[in-house]
């Protein structure tokens, strides 16, 4: 490969250095000949110092041969792996041309090489950051609507399901039943592309908080059924023994009891839901998966995506230390 | 006894069927004011489905019940039998007191919090009022220490004072006790008999469901023997026995027991 590119930059300066003599450039064509037929025999150093023999020309003197041979005196460097001979080269002729481009270019791009990695990675996170950390609050603020209506959408259909009331529960299972059954992806589609042509619009804000907590309701729903049908059949009696109606027992003796319980659970269904917000980024949401995605599609820079994963493991990580410590106090009245 | 010619309870042909299987099978039954009553009988009698049956645990298929003279717990809609609404059953239940097996304390409350729900959800009293009342009645089981932690710490015959302790402060007018020591290591068993038998040195009216024929002896005014869903013979402690002499099946079941 370095070989290749190496014959590449040869042959490159050959048609250069053959440009320049037919320009008839004054006296310095023999030495461009001879560091030409030197850098052939692979005798790099004598190629440069033929190069530098081509002296700074005084004022109002023709530099054409001068900048030539520094700036092919800084790619031979730079190929030698030696960025500040290199730039010296450069530098040179910066110090007669300020705006000469070709060599604070090449300066710039020289610089550009020798920064270490993490510098590199470093400017590239300050200068994602800010979109991604926009995004990561539309996820948040996803996360924390559905956090907050699908345990109560969660609680009511649990509630319906395990009515004897059949019109009741038949519905309930009915929902449950849909929004487990079709793919999320779906039903966000559904209820933003779909609903309008129904006449209800709404914004992709709403619509996707609709959507994740019509889903979530409905997987809630099932484990707070599981969780309340999981508590002894004992303190059910026991409550409409000492005179407690039926909502009053749910209230006061077996809801608080499924707390502990449901906790792991309902967990993993908000770690899930973390992840699955991403999935509104096709309802025209900004959220962190599309702010990394359209960064990356920008930029060309992985970067940008491994910057989202670590703030999607931060969140995950923030709530799974949060629902273990509320999992924790849930139970306390079970502790010795 | 407060109104001595009025029972408190009377039923009347109770009858429980689950599918096939008749459960209690025409039972009448009259408990005075201030009676204690035991119901022994082989497992699978039909002892805790009567007692069940009395508060509305269970839903009867025939029969009556009276309590302090009025027909509770069932209305005629278009000639068929229907349970009564909700709040009329929770208030029958609120002068009921029940005792179970299994205790059935609300592990997520404290011992005084178990014993303050009654009155506070149900009875709407105030925090002040039902603690009281509650700090009371653990006094009288004797475990007024108790007060502040969670039933899982308790032994099993705390757990069946703090139960006891949780219908008391219903201040109920009848006490029903299905086998309330049965869950008991033996040594255990007679700190709850101690206050149950404070109870009935009160006044208290129980219907107690008990295979401690030696309680029985010492408490009953009246022992029932069921078998087979209905009353096979009753009377007081001394006349079972006697009948028992006779009874083959009954003296078998005591001999079991003894
Ligand atoms: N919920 C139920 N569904 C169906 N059958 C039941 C139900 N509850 C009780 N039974 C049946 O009714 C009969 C009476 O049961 P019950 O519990 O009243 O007996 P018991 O006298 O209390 O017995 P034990 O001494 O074992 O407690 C039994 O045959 C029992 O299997
Ligand atoms: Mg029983």
């Amino acid at each position: 490969m370095r070989n290749n590119i190496g014959r590449v930059l040869l042959a490159l300066l050959f048609l250069w250095t053959m440009a320049g003599n037919c320009l008839g450039a004054v006296d310095y064509d023999h030495l461009f000949r001879q560091s030409s037929d030197l850098m052939a025999q692979g005798d790099l150093d004598g190629a440069l110092n033929l190069l530098k023999q081509v002296p700074t020309p005084a004022p109002g003197e023709d530099a054409g041969a001068f900048v030539s041979s520094r700036m092919q005196a800084a790619r031979i460097h730079a190929s030698q792996k030696a960025p500040d001979k290199a730039i010296a080269d450069c530098q040179e002729v910066l110090a007669l041309f300020p705006d000469n481009s070709e060599a604070r270019n090449f300066v710039a791009a020289l610089r550009e090489q020798a920064k270490p990695a993490w510098h590199t990675v470093l400017s590239d996170t300050i200068r994602f950051l800010p979109s991604l950390a926009k995004g990561a609050l539309t996820t948040l603020l996803l996360v924390l609507c559905t956090m907050l209506v699908s345990p109560l959408g969660g609680l009511l259909v649990a509630l319906g399901r395990i009515s004897t009331l059949r019109p009741i529960s038949g519905l309930c299972w009915l929902i449950i039943w849909f929004f487990r059954g079709t793919p999320l992806l779906l039903q966000l589609f559904f209820i933003y592309y779909g609903l309008p042509s129904l006449g209800i619009t709404m914004s992709p804000l709403s619509a996707a908080v609709l959507g994740l907590g019509l889903n979530y309701s409905a997987y809630l729903g099932e484990i707070i059924r599981g969780a309340i049908q999981s508590i002894d059949h004992g303190q059910m009696e026991a409550a409409k023994a000492i005179g407690m109606s039926y909502g009053q027992a749910m209230r006061r003796i077996i809801i608080p009891q499924t707390y502990k319980r449901l906790m792991p659970p309902i967990g993993n269904e908000f770690i899930a839901l973390i992840k699955d917000t991403a999935l509104v980024s096709t309802i025209a949401m900004v959220e962190l998966m599309r702010a990394a995605d359209q960064l990356f599609n920008t930029y060309f820079n992985i970067t940008a995506l491994a910057l989202a994963a670590v703030i999607y493991l931060l969140l995950t990580t923030i709530f799974t230390f949060i629902f273990e410590k509320i999992e924790y106090r849930a139970g306390i009245y079970e502790h010795r | 006894m407060s109104i001595a010619n009025q029972p408190l309870l009377e039923l009347k042909n109770i009858t429980k069927r689950f599918k096939d299987l008749t459960a209690v099978n025409g039972v009448n039954l009259t408990v005075a004011s201030g009676e204690k009553l035991v119901i022994i009988g082989p497992s699978g009698s039909g002892k805790s489905t009567l007692l069940r049956s009395i508060n509305m645990l269970e839903e009867i298929e025939e029969g009556t019940i009276n309590f302090e003279g009025r027909e509770v717990g069932y209305i005629l809609r278009n000639g068929k039998r229907h349970p009564d609404r909700p709040q009329a059953i929770s208030a029958l239940r609120a002068e009921i007191g029940m005792v179970f097996q299994h205790f059935h304390l609300f592990p997520h409350m404290t011992v005084l919090g178990n014993v303050m729900e009654g009155p506070v959800t149900v009875q709407r009293k105030t925090a002040n009022e039902a603690r009281s009342i509650a700090i009371n009645i653990l006094e009288k089981v004797g475990l007024s220490d108790k007060r502040d932690v969670f039933p899982a710490t308790l032994s099993g015959g705390q757990k069946q004072r703090v139960a006891i302790a949780r219908a008391l402060a219903m201040r109920p007018k009848l006490m029903l006790f299905d086998e309330p020591t049965s869950a008991l290591d033996p040594e255990l068993v007679g700190e709850v008999f101690d206050t149950i038998h404070t109870l009935a040195d009160e006044g208290m009216t129980m219907i107690i469901v008990t295979h401690h024929m030696g309680f029985a002896r010492e408490l009953a005014d009246r022992v029932i023997f069921m078998e087979s869903g209905s009353f096979l013979a009753q009377g007081t402690p001394e006349e079972l026995f006697s009948i028992a002499h006779d009874n083959e099946r009954i003296r078998g079941f005591l001999n079991r027991l003894l």
